[in-house]
């Protein structure tokens, strides 16, 4: 690129143009990583609960979802650490934002319910999973993920009523599968 | 009459540096670099003309052990940019 470049307003405008998309592209492509990163935790660590559960016939395995986030969130931390130096956007910045509220409020509640007051836990985190993907979705224009995001959180809803014990944590399993997809389809649509 | 395009910003990489900038809260040297394609000495004297213009802020610190290069755009530099934009706008729309 030169500096002295004579350009036309046409020239000019296009450059504004490509330059801002680009910068757009990338950094929600970067933000994709994470998506990914958690989809994998929940859809593994909802799995070998539920397996575990399932063939041991001991909820307590249920105390291992306190090892996602002590996983997750310092694999996150050590991903952006080693990562290009993408800035952040406002679509990112409230990504970010979303995802964080959630996991404050499932992390806080599940230490509730465990520890303080009985509660259909499974039943909350999956309505409010459903609305931080429906959101993501919404602020990434991309409507399947607000359908998917809607399907997990109703559906999700309606199958934690119906199903008891371990089969409820199928439900997070979908979820997992849900949050690859979503960061799948984010790399793709910002290639 | 057209308004006067800014002499300072109708530079192809003094534009890019400032629309990269116009889309995000602050970006490294490095990710600016990346981006525009340019040697480090040609945007690093770009980058202090804008500086000096009042368009936007350096800030030098560290992330880690490793030094690191922050650049902002100022409400001075986003009302420059705008400007630019609207006069570009103006000059299309009469051509046409």
């Amino acid at each position: 690129m030169e500096q002295n470049k004579e350009m036309t307003a046409q020239e000019s405008l296009q450059l504004i143009s490509e330059s801002f998309n680009k910068s757009r592209k990338d950094i929600l492509r970067g933000s994709a990583k994470y998506f990914m990163l958690w989809g994998a935790l929940l859809t593994v660590t909802s799995l070998a609960i539920y397996l575990l559960w399932h063939f041991t016939g001991k909820p307590q395995w249920n105390f291992l979802w306190f090892a996602m986030p002590a996983i997750g969130y310092p694999l996150a931390a050590l991903m952006g650490k080693y990562d290009e130096a993408l800035p952040q956007n406002e679509v990112s910045k409230m990504l970010t934002g979303v995802w964080r509220v959630f996991g404050a409020f499932a992390i806080t509640l599940s230490a509730i319910a465990v520890f303080l007051v009985p509660m259909h836990v499974t039943l909350i985190i999956v309505i409010i999973m459903g609305l931080a993907e429906c959101m993501s979705g919404v602020l990434l224009k991309n409507w399947p993920i607000i359908i998917g995001g809607f399907l997990l959180g109703v559906g999700g809803a309606v199958f934690a009523m119906l199903v008891k014990n371990d089969a409820q944590l199928l439900i997070f399993t979908l979820g997992g599968v849900l949050l690859l997809i979503t960061g799948l389809v984010m790399k793709l649509q910002y290639k | 009459m057209f308004p006067k395009l800014d002499p300072l910003l109708h530079s192809e990489l003094r534009l890019a540096v400032m629309s990269i900038l116009a889309g995000v809260d602050e970006a490294d040297f490095t990710y600016l670099k990346k981006q525009t394609g340019a040697t480090a000495g040609n945007l690093s004297v770009q980058i202090d003309k804008l500086t000096a213009a009042g368009y936007i802020t350096v800030e030098k610190g560290f992330k880690g052990k490793m030094p690191r290069t922050t650049c902002r755009m100022t409400p001075a530099g986003q009302e420059a940019f705008g400007k630019y934009v609207e006069a570009l706008r103006e000059y299309l729309s009469a051509s046409k």
